[in-house]
């Protein structure tokens, strides 16, 4: 795979057509949430777009966002932009292991100095940093290293945009997310547990067409697939709005497809595009399969309450703690009354005198 | 998993996009009509409920013409009951749908020819006859 | 932690405490300042019933009053519902309650909620304009009145907002309308709100000790 090769001249050295090129720019212009208008200014940005260098680092994770982008064998769409980036280094989905896989690493960051995209996926500890460590050099010191000569930094995953599974109560290892360590560099969070894959791709197809950052939201998110709530956006709307909730997972609101509000959806909070590009190439999401969201693409979303729990139960405490007030209050109030009656007591007595 | 089976799914929801898509196709082919562009509309930008992407496939129907492309896993160009619209769906080399659009045009761009493959199936065809003449 | 996070946890938290603490202070305080019991005979009367009595009676105005003051009967009670139509029967409302009492109840479709809402909300205003413009109730209000019936149209107008996402993000509005809430629920057991506590057994009291006597109150 040569690098000084345009994905154009990649793609026909691949034996793709010019006609597969502009089914593969149709398909990139939709996942990439732009109007079919745009497809012929893609398919003239991709023709002629150097192949950017890329660098996966896999620090505290579970490996589901890695899992979620390579689902498939065969060429896609998905895999093609992949390909289309020069992928150099990916502990996970390279051959290579040990020493040589290291210095690979490390000399595809010298070579490509401030023009490589950084993808990192997995929160980093920094309770104790030798809590998660790669050929023995911790995490934060791999981060902070391959940060300062990247171009960008792609933080994969809830996990790396906002501390994920790991940072939840009552985080033992003092994860933090990417952006808790960089502040220097531009750093787009592709949040999600794990993201949908075409919103992967769809980031990464942008700064192959356009060279630049998507458009974010004050999360760091890119606001073409994170800018709507999934209730703004959800089909089952409409049974909120008149009021008909599923109220346990099997009755008759349930088998109707009702809302699932006051089963603990948290779709009013949670922004992402599962209610629009759904999973599985459109297949479903897990409203549509009939659980509330849970949140998965906002920060914290372990620590917020529940989730069967509904967003206006809140997070308040217990009932016990209530009890305790009444009873300190009642005590107040005889106590008052008793000194009320006491002042009257003795005011009567200073008037008969 | 005969348990899940006897689980009946009746979920009689709609987002009501049905019928303004229809009557945004409408437009579009009056344009069409008129001598002006063609349109081409992303199904996978609309939030569908469940059945309504079939609902309508149904009511656009099928018409006389059906290509079948095979270029990066496979592509149905289907002209509907309605001359003029075009339904594609592109599908990836293990048969997933990956995107679906509505055309209204004479004929959609990627059924005709592209100028550079026409070009390099000539060098393809210079080639071989010359091979061929060497070999005679 | 989050705006939303602060509001929903220990701010929640926090004016509940307060709110029950306060509420059942000044309750038990003013059952506990009853007078002992009266030793003197009582006319024939059942206390029970001159109770209750007096909370049907006092529901309308007196018959002396009833034709001059239509507009504040009729707004009172047109609000009093609107209110408690929003309050007690829109469902994210109901699950709160759940949260607090521990059971529920069924809920309006939200399209009649949102019309009491606003009905409300307007009346609320057109009531708060008068008091503010009227040469006698400008003369007899304090700030107890205008803190009360502020801290309840905060709520009221922040709901709706959030409930038609307007304005800002959802989290935003939601959390702002949980602080409006709370501003309320610890302002409550020291104003004029008290009154939503206090009315019926005070009526009740008046009943019973007027009916001792004879006397209808």
């Amino acid at each position: 795979m040569r690098k000084n090769q345009t994905l154009g001249e990649y793609l026909q050295s691949q034996g793709v057509s010019r006609r597969g090129f502009l089914k593969f720019c149709s398909a990139t212009a939709s996942l990439m949430a732009l109007p079919p208008s745009a497809v012929a200014q893609v398919a003239e940005a991709l023709a002629k777009a150097r192949r950017p260098s890329v660098i996966w680092l896999s620090f505290q994770e579970c490996t589901g966002c890695t899992e979620s982008l390579t689902r498939s064998h065969a060429p896609t769409v998905e895999s093609l932009i992949f390909d289309a980036i020069s992928l150099d280094y990916h502990h996970t989905l390279q051959a290579a292991a040990g020493h040589g896989a290291e210095a690979a690493r490390e000399a595809a960051m010298e070579e490509n100095e401030g023009e490589y995209i950084l993808v990192v996926d997995g929160s980093i500890p920094v309770g104790n940093k030798a809590y998660s460590t790669i050929a023995g050099i911790s995490n934060y010191d791999m981060l902070v290293e391959a940060a300062s000569k990247a171009y960008a930094i792609v933080a994969v995953g809830t996990c790396a945009a906002f501390g994920g599974i790991p940072h939840a109560n009552p985080n033992p290892t003092g994860a933090v997310s990417v952006s808790d360590i960089i502040t220097d560099k531009p750093i787009i969070n592709v949040s999600g547990c794990p993201p949908i894959p075409v919103v992967i791709t769809g980031v990464l197809a942008h700064f192959l067409t356009f060279g630049t950052i998507p458009e974010l939201d004050a999360l760091g998110r890119p606001a073409a697939f994170f800018g709507q709530n999934i209730h703004d956006r959800c089909y089952r709307r409409p049974f909120y709005e008149r009021g008909q909730f599923a109220e346990t997972f099997d009755d008759e609101g349930a088998r109707k497809g009702w809302c699932l509000y006051k089963l603990g959806c948290k779709g009013p909070t949670t922004y992402n595009a599962c209610a629009t590009l759904k999973w599985n190439e459109g297949t479903s999401f897990p409203i549509q399969s009939g659980h509330g969201c849970i949140g998965c693409s906002e920060p914290d979303f372990w620590d917020k309450g529940g989730f069967y729990s509904p967003i206006s139960a809140g997070m308040w405490g217990s009932r016990d703690a209530l009890l305790g007030a009444a009873a300190a209050g009642a005590a107040l109030g005889i106590g008052s009354a008793i000194a009320a009656r006491a002042r009257k007591k003795k005011a009567q007595a200073a008037e008969e005198a | 998993m005969s348990s899940l089976d006897a689980i009946p799914v009746n979920a009689e929801v709609a987002t009501g996009n049905v019928e303004p898509l229809l009557h945004e196709i409408r437009h579009a082919l009056k344009r069409l009509a008129n001598g002006e562009d063609g349109t081409v509309i992303d199904l996978q930008r609309l939030p569908l409920a469940p059945g309504e992407e079939q609902r309508i496939e149904t009511a656009l129907g099928e018409g006389e013409v059906r290509a079948e492309i095979n270029a990066l896993g496979p592509t149905l160009v289907q002209e509907t009951a309605y001359p003029g619209v075009w339904l594609i769906t592109h599908r990836n080399a293990e048969e997933s749908v990956i995107a679906r659009f509505v055309e209204v045009t004479d004929i959609p761009e990627l059924l005709k020819s592209q100028r550079a493959d026409i070009e390099s199936g000539i060098n393809k065809l210079e080639s071989e006859l010359a091979d061929s003449a060497k070999n005679n | 932690m989050t705006l939303l996070e602060f509001a929903s946890g220990p701010g929640l938290q926090w004016a509940l405490w307060i709110f029950v603490f306060g509420v059942v202070w000044r309750l038990v305080g003013a059952l506990f300042l009853l007078s002992r019991k009266d030793l003197t005979k009582p006319r024939q009367y059942n206390s029970v019933a001159a109770g209750f009595g007096a909370i049907i009676s006092r529901s309308t105005p007196a018959h002396a009053f009833e034709k001059r003051i239509v507009f504040q009967h009729v707004t009172g009670y047109v609000w009093h519902f609107a209110l408690f139509i929003s309050v007690l029967f829109f469902a994210p409302h109901i699950l709160f309650f759940e949260s607090v009492l521990g059971f529920g109840w069924p809920h309006m479709p939200n399209t009649i909620i949102m019309v009491t809402a606003i009905i409300a909300t307007a009346v609320l205003v057109a009531l708060l304009i008068r008091r503010a413009t009227h040469p006698v109730q400008r003369f007899i209000s304090n700030a107890d009145d205008y803190i009360s019936i502020f801290v309840v149209l905060i709520p009221l107008i922040t709901g709706i907002l959030a409930f038609a996402h307007v304005g800002a993000r959802y989290e935003t509005l939601l959390a702002i309308h949980l602080l409006s809430v709370e501003i309320m629920l610890i302002w409550f057991p020291f104003g004029k709100l008290m009154h939503a506590i206090m009315t019926m057994p005070a009526r009740y009291q008046a009943g019973t000790a007027f009916g001792r006597r004879g006397v209808k109150a």
